[in-house]
């Protein structure tokens, strides 16, 4: 069920979004990235994360998609797109569309 | 300039960057020249067929031998006829890093979702994130290569 985002929550996901990029930058396992403290406080925050994950993949790709699959038990990647990052994000914020996450 | 603490053994003197940051590809698709696909074992792309809670050296030495890579132990030397790839693991052995030999001898890294560099020899990039070259692999250089 979509939420609506209170400024403290958005305050501290994009506080620890911010954190975990500059960590993960020169990361190429996910395993590792997701492994990041700041990666899993974003997870901890539950379902008032997923419109903050789709906006983030909205403004830049990135590898939020472990996040959103443990946080809404849902994978909207087809096959044909895996591994192809912009598809990947294209698929998920589709989704979050079609659940009314974001406009 | 101070060493990036990521990679305490880089220098200015021992790598330049090869591209602009671009995060669309990762160290192994960059291994085996593809800048279309994130690469992970078992997760995104190739090899498709690997536990996907698997993060070991394993992973990485089973999609290179998919691709008729062989061990070579650490024999990270340029042989004429040959392509090698160094594998990397960190803290508990989960496999951090590809790098591929160019054949003027020097390598080639993609560093995550930042740039691509050339890099005088594997340990250039060792010692930090990447932790440090487990294994070395090659396979003969084929006519469509």
């Amino acid at each position: 069920m979509p939420t609506t985002t209170s400024n403290t929550t958005r305050d501290r996901f994009t506080r620890l979004a911010s954190q975990w990029k500059e960590e993960s930058v020169h990361m190429s396992n996910t395993a590792q990235m997701a492994m990041l403290r700041s990666y899993q406080q974003i997870i901890g925050m539950g379902d008032p994360a997923i419109p903050l994950l789709l906006e983030e993949l909205q403004r830049e790709p990135d590898h939020w998609f472990w996040a959103l699959e443990v946080i809404t038990s849902e994978n909207p990647v087809p096959p044909e797109a895996n591994g192809r990052i912009d598809d990947m994000a294209q698929a998920w914020i589709n989704w979050g569309r079609q659940k009314g996450y974001i406009a | 300039m101070d060493p990036h603490p990521d990679f305490p053994r880089l220098t200015a003197a021992n790598h330049r960057d090869t591209s602009p940051q671009e995060r669309r590809y990762n160290c192994i698709a960059w291994a085996v020249e593809d800048t279309e696909h994130w690469w992970q074992p078992g997760v995104y792309w190739r090899p498709p067929d690997w536990p996907i809670d698997e993060y070991g050296l394993g992973a990485l030495e089973r999609l290179f031998l998919t691709l008729g890579y062989e061990d070579c132990g650490m024999d990270w030397s340029l042989e004429p006829g040959y392509l090698k790839v160094a594998l990397y693991a960190s803290g508990g052995f989960v496999y951090t890093h590809a790098a591929r030999q160019l054949p003027t001898g020097q390598w080639t890294s993609k560093l995550g979702k930042s740039v691509d560099i050339e890099h005088d020899t594997p340990d250039a990039i060792a010692g930090g994130l990447y932790g440090e070259v487990m294994q070395i692999m090659k396979r003969a250089v084929q006519k469509n290569d």
